[in-house]
């Protein structure tokens, strides 16, 4: 079992009138509300709490990228991975990830993750990405070709990371004639790839054939990821081969106080802002992003999001964040985790308005009094099974 | 209710609906996807043997795969028209349907005997921009295309709610639209330099208080090309046909079938 301690880095100071006044926290928020020197602060504390998570002994640590928004404030989350490089020694850093058709070229990822991967000692996590679907508008990049560019742009990457240059790429969107990207990875034949999911079946489909891991995209219903999880075992027997736990991620809220009472009571505004604030805006499916059959299926799944939980009851039913002392959470943990068949938790220690003394007081609980007793009772999984032929090597 | 037909069009399946006796007439939809037989369609149909396809993409048209851009939805226009034997004949484009009959025509101008405008997409006139039309929500599309959002006729062209059984339609629509008109948005940048080619008599109109397309674009459009006129249609939104149809009908026969 490998924990992790992932980052939105979120904007922490909206206005108290942003609920009447703005539809959205996202492409549209205006950015005078962002207000940079308090962002000298927030970047830096939030830099230190990554870099916690390594003194506590989580194993890896996880940056996103996310572009004119209030929810996370990273639109180069390979600069954060650069700085953690440096300033952690030993913990895995999950970029997850990268939105590839974002990059022109995209050859450009290739190069700034081996960077990384180069610098850190070979701890990368490589996440590639569609991007969210608000992203489409703001940088104007048309959401009907978002699934070609993407798997035109995954292919080149891979490709650049494992085959000798130069060499021509000639595909739909990308025409390059030298690629031949330095540095290379240090991981061979290349860093670990997650990819994450809203449980379409054809991400999920195309993650098991290639053998690498899925992540579930969060804030969904328990019963949701699941759901997608079991999908994700079957894909892989339907690929000849059973899936590690590895290869399956659960990001999650948690939020570990001395008692039930007092995590709630120390926590619940702040989960509500996140909620209510920062995911308004979040699920914008533009046209073409992916199938209309899927569309719909999405618009009818949001009553199982967390932007519409009212309650604590709401929150502990669903189990869209795991809240209570160490006792609780443990409990909640042993039960979900094997029942999800996840082999990697994403913990957001941090969200919404939660603060710096509460983030840290949070993160140590866990790591002290529930992390040792998740590894104890959570048996080691099976190294994800090898590849028979690399299938992402063209014929 | 005319029958809906479906032709292979270079490989794409189209669906096209003809009906009415009379002069030929050619709609263009706009991207909404008004494809299937409505109100305006039937009266239109009563002066004129009206033809109806739907573009790529929309209704149950087929072949968006191969349509990457407007370049190739223009050129499906052209591979159409001479399929049906049409040439010469008066086209109507409403919004994108607008854009695309200019498309078709600066390519082939001798396959329009006339051309009506309604409020056209195509252009980017500086301080004017298009609103933004790819929103999910019904509520605020309304107010968009319609002056009176609360017009019963608003309830043919849109779907009320996310739980309406048109709604796979509609995102079959959207996403259509998106295919070639997402960036530049709803526009080629490079029209307005070849409006000139289009040399048949233009009706240009638009609705007053077009709150998607501007009346400066119907304006853009009346100045650059050769024989057109703008007729604006007072308390009026962007769906001219259904807001004030009178008016509308009333301007296309007179322009079509007048000499």
């Amino acid at each position: 079992m490998e924990f992790f301690a992932f980052h939105l880095m979120p904007w922490d100071r909206l206005p108290a009138d942003f609920d009447e006044k703005y539809e959205s926290a996202w492409t549209w928020l205006p950015n005078s509300l962002y207000d940079p020197q308090h962002g000298v602060e927030l970047y830096n504390r939030y830099l230190d709490e990554l870099v916690l998570a390594e003194d506590l002994g989580f194993d890896g640590v996880c940056v996103n990228e996310h572009h004119q928004n209030a929810y996370g404030t990273m639109p180069s989350p390979n600069l954060m991975g650069a700085i953690l490089a440096r300033q952690t020694k030993r913990v895995k850093i999950a970029v997850v990830g990268n939105a590839l058709p974002f990059y022109n070229p995209p050859t450009r990822v290739a190069e700034e993750f081996a960077m990384i991967d180069v610098i850190s000692g070979g701890r990368l996590i490589a996440g590639l990405v569609v991007g969210g679907g608000p992203e489409y508008y703001s940088f104007t990049i048309n959401p009907t070709f978002a699934r070609e560019m993407y798997h035109e742009a995954l292919d080149l990457v891979v490709r650049a990371w494992t085959e000798p240059g130069p060499f021509e790429h000639y595909g739909e969107h990308w025409k390059l004639k030298y690629v031949n990207p330095w540095p290379r990875p240090l991981q061979q034949p290349h860093p670990p790839i997650w990819i994450p999911g809203a449980g379409s079946k054809e991400t999920i489909d195309f993650v098991a054939a290639r053998r690498y891991s899925y992540m579930g995209i969060p804030y969904f219903h328990i019963d949701f990821f699941r759901k997608n999880f079991e999908a994700f075992r079957q894909a892989c027997e339907q690929h000849g081969y059973k899936a590690s736990p590895r290869q399956l991620g659960w990001l999650c809220p948690i939020y570990v106080a001395e008692t039930d009472e007092q995590a709630w009571a120390e926590y619940e505004s702040h989960l509500m802002y996140f909620a209510h604030s920062l995911l308004k805006g979040l699920v914008v499916l533009p046209p073409g992003y992916t199938s209309p059959r899927s569309i719909a299926n999405i618009n009818k799944a949001l009553n199982l999001f967390l932007s519409q939980v009212k309650t604590r009851a709401d929150v502990e039913k669903g189990a869209y964040a795991i809240v209570g002392s160490p006792a609780t959470v443990r409990d909640k943990l042993l039960e979900y985790i094997p029942s999800l068949g996840v082999g990697n938790l994403l913990g957001l220690f941090q969200l919404g308005t939660l603060p710096a003394d509460l983030t840290r007081k949070n993160m140590t609980l866990f790591a002290q009094e529930v992390m040792p007793q998740l590894r104890q009772a959570i048996p080691a999984f099976p190294p994800i099974a090898a590849v028979p032929v690399p299938t992402y090597q063209r014929a | 209710m005319p029958n809906t037909q479906f032709l292979e069009v270079a490989g794409k399946k189209t669906q096209l609906i003809v009906h009415g006796d009379g002069p030929p007439l050619v709609y263009l939809h706009s991207a909404a996807g008004e494809a299937e037989w409505g109100t305006f369609h039937e009266r239109l149909s009563k002066k004129f043997r009206l033809y109806v396809p739907a573009h790529p993409g929309f209704s149950l048209s087929a072949g968006l795969d191969q349509i990457r851009n407007m370049d190739d939805l223009a050129w499906h226009y052209v591979d159409l028209f001479e399929q049906l034997g049409l040439s010469n004949v008066p086209i109507v484009g409403m919004s994108l349907g607008g854009w695309i009959a200019c498309e078709l025509l600066m390519r082939r101008p001798q396959l329009g005997s006339k051309l009506v405008l309604s409020a056209s997409a195509g252009l980017h006139v500086p301080g004017s921009p298009i609103a933004e039309l790819f929103v999910d929500s019904f509520d605020r599309l309304r107010p968009l295309l319609f002056l009176d959002p609360r017009l019963p006729a608003a309830d043919e062209l849109l779907p009320s709610s996310q739980e309406d059984p048109r709604v796979l339609l509609w995102l079959r629509a959207r996403e259509a639209t998106a295919r070639v008109g997402w960036n530049p948005y709803l526009h080629n940048p490079r029209l307005i330099d070849h409006l000139r080619r289009i040399t048949c008599p233009t009706l240009v109109i638009w609705g007053a208080q077009d709150a998607v397309i501007p009346v400066a674009h119907g304006e853009c459009f009346a100045k650059h090309l050769p024989h057109a006129r703008l007729e604006i249609i007072p308390q009026c939104g962007h769906m001219l046909q259904y807001e004030k149809p009178d008016a509308w009908h009333a301007a296309i026969e007179r322009f079509v079938l007048g000499s």
